[in-house]
């Protein structure tokens, strides 16, 4: 059962130009990305990233102890988003950038703080995926949580369609 | 691409559930379960009914199977609308701002002609 | 990976190779378009592949069918399988994924492509592919031949990229309402359509051509779309003098709306 993340090229390079940026005390930055899905053979799925939402400075809290904390206010805006996009099932996918090159993972900050966003959405948009993303310079990996699913689907590949094409696979050795 | 209320509802009679479909600026009212006019085979099929000019007919009623009818039509109008596949024949309506019900009863009628 | 059998390919880059045999790319059609794009796909490196077609080969083929010979004729070979062996051939390895059928009747493997290479053989299968491919946000690249005339013929084609993002071919004014409207209206009187092999090789290799770029980016142009324009009686492929006099910058045809799977809304 296929799980691929997809994008277009003009949307990564927003994506990365935007996570790139320095914030005034966030060592990182995060941002919203908004997918629709596509069905696969074998019950496989494509998660279509469509548009992004970069998060404004002052919706950070300064919080020394990880890379990024967002705050309430930016958390009310995506509930409002994912609510409005329940007519059309589309989702909300948490998505930041590691420095380094080749295959990303959570570390273990990205384990125990993002997924306890996963519930809310599913709360407000029951129909739809949601999920995380995690970039690395040259490599992507995402997880899904399924309609209801309380666990999340490790995607198979997350493949950036511009020049270059991207096809970041999970596990592929170099 | 909103269609008045009022229509909307006098369609939902002519089928089992009616939903919109948009794609391409498009949008198509998809009918499920369209009843036929008599002498059609099968007596009832899905449906897209397209209200605007589309491939060279100023309005379009796509049928999701070639229904055998009493005289035989030309289906020339085999197309990919919603990620499905959808079936028309040539049959061209041309009414003066009809309703929605008044248009899709001319492309039905396209099965009672002849010619 | 054999480095001495790309060698003279390293123009592309560095990895050049890998980033070729991680993409997927699809090939609806294997006819004379189709049949050399599959050849060329394989020998420069392509590993993954999702073809269609239904047909067989038969006699007037054989001026152009890459592979076809008049054994194929009289055993009904499928082109599917001939793309197939191809592949094969050349690349021990591929993993390649036939369907004998148009794609419109299993669309689903089309989907896993990043890139898709349409050879189909009217506007309104080009539509339908460049839809598809914008839903599910594939690059599209398109090619296309005809012969007009017969006191002087006159070769044409095109070969066009159309990505998601970027200008469509409607925006780049190769798709009309007016010929959509016009081939329906000759829909069954067609008749066959002439058809050479090489203005097809011409077509098949500049659509190769894009599609490595749109892998490596070994030009690094980073291009959005492409228009090219093939005239087959003085031999040239220049850009198409549409796209010198476009306003439009951004497609306004494919919106957010229609990306995935469509979704009804009650009413």
């Amino acid at each position: 059962m296929k799980t691929e993340i997809r994008l277009n090229g003009a949307l990564y390079a927003k994506i990365i130009q935007d996570l790139t940026r320095p914030h005034p005390f966030a060592a990182e930055r995060v941002g919203f990305v908004f997918c629709r899905r596509g069905s696969l053979r074998d019950q496989g799925s494509l998660f279509l990233l469509t548009r992004y939402h970069s998060i404004p400075d002052n919706q950070y809290i300064d919080d020394p102890a990880v890379g990024a904390r967002i705050g309430s206010e930016a958390m009310t805006w995506a509930m409002q988003a994912v609510y409005h996009g329940r007519p059309a099932r589309e989702g909300i996918f948490h998505i930041h950038l590691h420095g380094h090159r080749g295959e990303t993972g959570m570390s273990g900050t990205d384990a125990r703080e993002i997924p306890k966003l996963i519930p809310g959405f599913q709360s407000v948009g029951r129909e739809a995926a949601h999920g995380i993303i995690i970039l690395s310079a040259d490599h992507g990996s995402g997880w899904v949580w399924l309609r209801g699913s309380a666990e999340p689907v490790h995607a198979d590949c997350v493949s950036v369609i511009g020049t270059p094409v991207g096809v970041f696979e999970r596990g592929r050795k170099k | 691409m909103a269609y008045p209320p009022e229509q909307i509802e006098e369609l939902k009679g002519y089928c089992t559930k009616l939903s919109a479909l948009p794609e391409g600026g498009v949008t198509f009212l998809y009918m499920e379960g369209l009843r036929l006019p008599a002498g059609c085979n099968p007596s009832a099929c899905d449906a897209l009914l397209c209200p605007v000019a589309k491939d060279g007919y100023p309005s379009r009623l796509y049928l999701s199977v070639q229904v055998a009818s009493r005289y035989p039509r030309n289906w020339n109008g085999s197309t990919r609308i919603g990620e499905r596949n959808w079936f028309a024949f040539s049959w061209m309506v041309n009414l003066s701002e009809p309703t929605l019900t008044q248009l899709l009863i001319a492309h039905l009628n396209g099965f009672a002609k002849e010619k | 990976m054999n480095m001495d059998r790309y060698s003279r390919q390293s123009f592309l880059g560095p990895n050049a190779e890998e980033l070729l045999s991680r993409c997927t790319i699809g090939v609806p059609g294997l006819g004379g378009g189709g049949s050399h794009i599959v050849q060329q796909l394989a020998h420069i490196g392509f590993q993954r592949y999702v073809l269609y077609d239904d047909d067989v080969v038969e006699e007037s083929n054989l001026n152009r069918l890459i592979g076809a010979t008049p054994a194929d004729v009289l055993a009904a070979t499928l082109k599917l399988h001939l793309a197939k062996m191809m592949i094969y051939r050349l690349q021990p390895k591929a993993i390649v994924r036939g369907f004998a059928c148009k794609w419109q009747e299993n669309p689903e493997p089309l989907r896993e492509c990043q890139i898709v290479v349409g050879c189909v053989d009217s506007y309104k299968g080009r539509e339908e592919l460049e839809i598809a491919c914008r839903r599910y946000l594939m690059h599209y690249i398109d090619i296309g031949m005809d012969v007009h005339g017969k006191e002087r013929p006159v070769i044409g084609g095109q070969i066009i990229q159309s990505s998601p993002g970027g200008l469509c071919m409607r925006c780049m004014g190769f798709l009309t309402d007016e010929k959509l409207a016009t081939e329906a209206a000759r829909y069954g009187n067609a008749g066959p359509r002439p058809q050479v092999v090489w203005p097809n090789g011409v077509l098949a290799s500049t659509a190769v051509g894009l599609a490595v770029d749109l892998v490596t980016n070994w030009t690094r142009s980073g291009r959005s779309h492409a228009y090219l324009a093939y005239d087959g009686n003085a031999g040239t492929v220049k850009e198409s003098l549409t796209l010198r006099n476009l306003k439009i910058t951004a497609c306004p045809h494919f919106p957010d709306a229609d990306i995935g799977d469509p979704v009804l809304v009650a009413l």
